[in-house]
């Protein structure tokens, strides 16, 4: 099993480098845009010569690239184009709201899913299930940005039980924290919960035609317990695992989400880079949202392997 | 007449009459819509749905509902063509891998993972932001984004193709190269690549919806179900009607072919034959 987390922590950091590589390639993937982007169309050669002599960006692709990285791993993102303001500190700023609201999110997927799923899972093929079933399919296919203008149309403007939009850190008002982010955590969730119910439906039925959930029965045992207490922790082993690969759709889903609730978080700022063609902001933004799935990738294939090293040796 | 079998052709007989409106909502948009999606009617601004507008009238006058019949092209188009892109770069990808294995198989798999763990729309929304705002570009980078998906299904597809007695029996013949490739491993490829284009094309029309709704995709006036959303969210008190008709539009579009996916995977699955 040892072995097995060494190679996984090993893998990782190779991962890690070609992953940034991939964004690095993707942002400059049009020689001189960034230049081009920061300042306007109608911007003099020499305008263009001198800004990308300062930013560094007349030098070669792979020099840039060596030369960024090596501040990245230090938290240093170098300066934003727009204002000259470091851009790692307002990363770091950031970082929570976003790791707020895609727990937050998180939660209400692997709530619905493990509710759902294993009630469906349990009905195979009866009422329930089906019904479950379809509203899985439902959930996964609701565009999320649409599913929140809904929300804040129901619950925000028609019946105003809850903010529109905005953000207050939860250390100068926990109460108002939360009902903001209320909102777009069902709407983050309740789409990501579409394939998750399913996942979890899949697993139960395979637990469930066990022998040991046999015994179970035999000993005359409550279905109540015979789910909570056998079949449920069998089953979440295999959910785990998609749960994460999940989890990093899910975060992707902050981009769009943080711009329609008006939250200050990664996500926003990823648009905020695009917006103002700032491309140090987007390449940051981006970055740290890819470690955040990356990370969470990691830390689940691990937790697997201590549960159930069979698994991933089956896999590998 | 023999009974439907619901458990084989269910889903199919579902989502088909959607699927071909939406076709026929594309192909023959200037019959089916009732006015001209670009025509500026300041006389009946923001009206609710009416029997002359069915589905109100935006905050320029236009039709809603003749808006989201035009839209429904460029969700088409955008759809079949990242879908292609992905489909061909996939299956090539896949198939080179499984064909030579070893260390190539291994370089590109793993970068097929690396890529498959990006979240997709991050990865959409800064190909854009590089390649410029084009409804060209939206259809590269999303069929960018399916490469790694269907390269790992060809690949699998094809791993087991190759353990298959037949494809033994084809080489002790002398079948090789791309004659193999074309005659023994495509076709076996073609009924997952199918199942997987269907679900692809929904997570497509998607994605070309959340790029125009953060005005990186389709650009106004051209109608788009995504910059649709976007300006009835603006317009959301006095006239909630904009943004319904195009977001009922992309969410049945999306919810039909996802369950095309599912049907013609009941329909291709051996399992459920007998």
């Amino acid at each position: 099993m040892i072995r097995l987390i060494l190679i996984r922590l090993l893998t990782f950091v190779p991962t890690v480098i070609v992953a940034s590589m991939v964004l690095f390639v993707a942002v400059n993937v049009v020689p001189g845009s960034a230049s081009k982007a920061a300042l306007g169309i109608y911007a003099t050669p020499q305008a263009v010569k001198r800004f990308e002599h300062q930013h560094g960006l007349d030098r070669p692709l792979v020099i840039q690239y060596v030369e960024w990285a090596g501040k990245a791993v230090r938290g240093n993102f170098g300066m934003s184009f727009q204002n000259a303001v470091a851009v790692g500190p307002e990363v770091k700023k950031r970082l929570p709201v976003t790791l707020q609201l895609a727990g937050m999110a998180f939660l209400v997927a692997v709530g619905l899913a493990i509710s759902l799923g294993a009630l469906a899972g349990f009905y195979h093929q009866r009422l329930p299930d089906v019904c479950i079933t379809s509203i899985a399919t439902l959930f996964g296919s609701v565009p999320n940005f649409w599913l929140a203008t809904l929300l804040i149309y129901l619950f925000s403007l028609h019946l105003g039980w809850l903010p529109t939009g905005g953000y207050v850190p939860y250390s100068e008002d926990l109460v108002a924290n939360l009902r903001g982010m209320i909102l777009p955590s069902i709407a983050l969730g309740v789409v990501s919960s579409g394939l998750l119910i399913r996942i979890m439906r899949t697993s139960l039925i395979e637990v469930m035609s066990a022998h040991f959930i046999e015994t179970a029965q035999s000993k005359g045992i409550s279905n109540f317990n015979l789910v909570i207490r056998h079949a449920l922790r069998n089953a979440l082993i295999p959910f785990l695992t998609v749960s994460a690969v999940e989890f990093g759709f899910l975060v992707g889903g902050v981009v769009i989400l943080e711009d329609v609730f008006r939250i200050p978080g990664i996500g926003s700022l990823v648009l905020v880079g695009i917006i103002n063609r700032d491309y140090p902001v987007l390449l940051a933004a981006a970055m740290v949202i890819t470690m955040i799935v990356l990370v969470t990738n990691l830390l689940v294939d691990l937790l697997a392997t201590m549960i159930d090293p069979r698994q991933v040796r089956a896999r590998n | 007449m023999g009974r439907i079998n619901w458990r084989k052709y269910g889903l199919l007989i579902f989502s088909l009459p959607v699927v071909v409106l939406l076709f026929c909502a594309s192909a023959f948009s200037s019959f089916l819509a009732p006015y001209d999606p670009y025509y500026l009617d300041v006389m009946y601004m923001l009206e609710g749905p009416s029997s002359g507008h069915l589905f109100g009238t935006d905050e320029l006058g236009r039709d809603v509902l003749s808006r989201t019949i035009y839209a429904s092209q460029i969700s088409i188009v955008v759809g079949l063509i990242a879908v292609a892109i992905g489909m061909t770069g996939g299956t090539v990808i896949g198939i080179t891998a499984a064909y030579f294995g070893g260390l190539i198989d291994n370089l590109l798999m793993r970068l097929m993972d690396i890529l498959f763990s990006f979240p997709a729309i991050l990865l959409a929304v800064i190909l854009m932001a590089s390649l410029g705002t084009s409804i060209l570009n939206a259809m590269l980078a999303i069929g960018i984004i399916f490469i790694p998906g269907f390269a790992r299904l060809t690949r699998a597809v094809t791993q087991t193709v190759q353990r298959q007695q037949y494809l033994e029996a084809a080489i002790c013949i002398g079948v090789s190269g791309p004659r193999l490739i074309w005659r023994e491993i495509l076709p076996n490829v073609f009924g997952p690549v199918v199942v997987e284009a269907a679900v692809a094309f929904s997570y497509a029309v998607l994605l070309e919806s959340a790029l125009s709704f953060l005005g990186l995709g389709a650009q106004p006036p051209e109608p788009s179900w995504g910059n649709m959303i976007n300006t009835g969210r603006g317009f959301i008190e006095q006239a909630p009607w904009i943004s319904l008709a195009p977001g009922m539009a992309l969410f049945l579009c999306v919810f039909s072919f996802n369950i095309l996916g599912d049907g013609l995977r009941d329909l291709l699955d051996p399992k459920l034959n007998k």
